[in-house]
């Protein structure tokens, strides 16, 4: 019969280091997917999923089996990920444009995929989404992605974002207003 | 009629409206063609913010993670057994009296610890300052081992054959649980040059210590090429030489200077 995550816990801060694998393995994938979803690099989220494994294993005496080990690994993971996309954000970021400015660090790319209106219209959406989704904070960004594509609850997001609840829903409510405000031009009817 | 904002709205679509809120907001929604259209269009809206796909990682994933992070990892600290504490089942009265007299001990203690300080004043400002700096200049002296062994490291990286399991990759393991305490303690003093060559260090560390087929040719080609080691080698060596300053500062001016402080 497979251990459960709070016997391996138990298990590891016993002595023994290899049972950590064990929930390593269990829980990677989940948790690189948060990462993807916040990063959106892969790079970075692979990044992540190692780090977070890490500060957990050093972490793991503070760990208490109130919540899941997944739970509590994935608020590690999301909080690696916050720093991962801060520290990125000093980087150089390029942006696509229609006419590119070098000195606006805008670059042209070539578009190999002319499709059918509708294709142009989704583009059109992600486009303006992708730009929305820059303009947000990175604590609205990450609790609009824990809300909206990884089904976490409020309380869940004001978990993992040390935040209280009310602030977790508040940036979700922001993140959602400020994507629907870049989406309006769409809707505007002639 | 009382309609609903955005927010309410958004609530509900998220589920996360309380259950009463739920049924009140569904009823209404139904009955209020204003709220129904808002509802609609925030619905349309959340529909088109598309998920991104996540990139598929293979069943052997989570093996691969840990097989990065399992050389950098230490084992705890198996517990100690229980020995003469060791109470017999049912024994709680003898327990409790143990730990009264534990506490008797430490309450004895502190008083006359009290007792002792009133009647032998210190001065704690000239011996913190003197401490403090005494430690800081134990710190760089450390840190400068840490630096010296690891330029050691990577001048025998620069030049190192292809191997199976070698002295480099012990060496590495070594440096690199050392290497992650001086990287963290330098990030919070505020040097990020320090800062940033540890954390390149580090990068290094892991590659070579977690290569579980030694070193080959071609990983340590990598690892000139990708990881730019020689271009490390210099940093570290130019960080030393700074912290050799520092401690040779601090032996010739003994309170005034700061220098590298971690």
């Amino acid at each position: 019969m497979e251990a459960n995550d709070d016997q391996i816990v138990r298990a590891v801060l016993a002595g023994d280091k290899d049972a950590y694998g064990a929930l390593v393995v269990r829980h990677s994938q989940s948790v690189f997917r948060a990462a993807f979803r916040i990063t959106g690099d892969e790079a970075d989220a692979d990044e992540v999923v190692q780090e977070a494994f890490m500060r957990g294993y050093q972490r793991l005496e503070s760990f208490e089996s109130r919540s899941g080990f997944g739970t509590w690994i994935y608020r590690i993971a999301i909080n690696c990920a916050l720093n991962m996309v801060n520290k990125r954000k000093s980087a150089t970021t390029y942006q696509i444009a229609e006419d590119a400015d070098p000195t606006q660090q805008q670059v042209q790319i070539a578009d190999h995929t002319a499709g059918p209106e509708r294709t142009l219209l989704s583009r059109e959406i992600e486009a303006l989404q992708a730009t929305a989704m820059r303009g947000l904070t990175a604590t609205e960004r990450t609790a609009f992605i824990l809300r909206h594509m990884e089904d976490r609850s409020t309380a869940e997001i004001a978990a993992a974002l040390s935040i209280a609840p009310n602030a977790a829903k508040q940036a979700v409510f922001r993140a959602v207003q400020k994507l629907r405000r870049s989406l309006a031009p769409l809707r505007v009817t002639p | 009629m009382n309609h609903f904002n955005e927010e309410e709205l958004i609530d509900y679509h998220y589920g996360e409206s309380v259950s009463a809120d739920a049924d009140s907001v569904a009823r209404h929604l139904r009955e209020c063609a204003d709220c129904a259209r808002s509802y609609a269009a925030i619905e349309r809206d959340l529909a088109e913010i598309a998920v991104p796909a996540t990139p598929v990682r293979g069943e052997d994933y989570g093996q691969q993670v840990w097989d990065g992070i399992r050389g950098s990892l230490r084992a705890y600290p198996a517990p100690e057994r229980r020995r003469w504490f060791q109470f017999a089942p049912g024994s709680q009265w003898k327990g409790l009296a143990a730990v009264a007299a534990c506490l008797l001990v430490i309450a004895g203690a502190f008083f006359a610890g009290r007792l002792w300080e009133h009647r032998n004043p210190q001065h704690p400002v000239a011996n913190n300052a003197a401490g403090d700096q005494g430690r800081e200049k134990v710190v760089l002296v450390v840190l400068g081992d840490h630096l010296d062994r690891s330029e050691r490291l990577l001048v025998e990286l620069k030049h190192a054959e292809p191997s199976t399991e070698g002295p480099i990759q012990a060496e590495a393991r070594e440096l690199l649980a050392s290497n992650r305490l001086y990287r963290e303690s330098v990030k919070q003093a505020g040097d990020p040059t320090l800062a940033n060559a540890l954390d390149h260090l580090e990068r290094v560390l892991i590659e070579v210590s977690n290569e579980p087929a030694g070193l080959s040719q071609a990983k340590l080609d990598e690892l000139q090429k990708e990881m730019n080691t020689d271009g490390l080698l210099f940093e570290v060596r130019v960080l030393r030489s700074r912290v050799q300053d520092d401690v040779e500062q601090r032996e010739n001016k003994p309170a005034a200077t700061k220098g590298v402080s971690i």
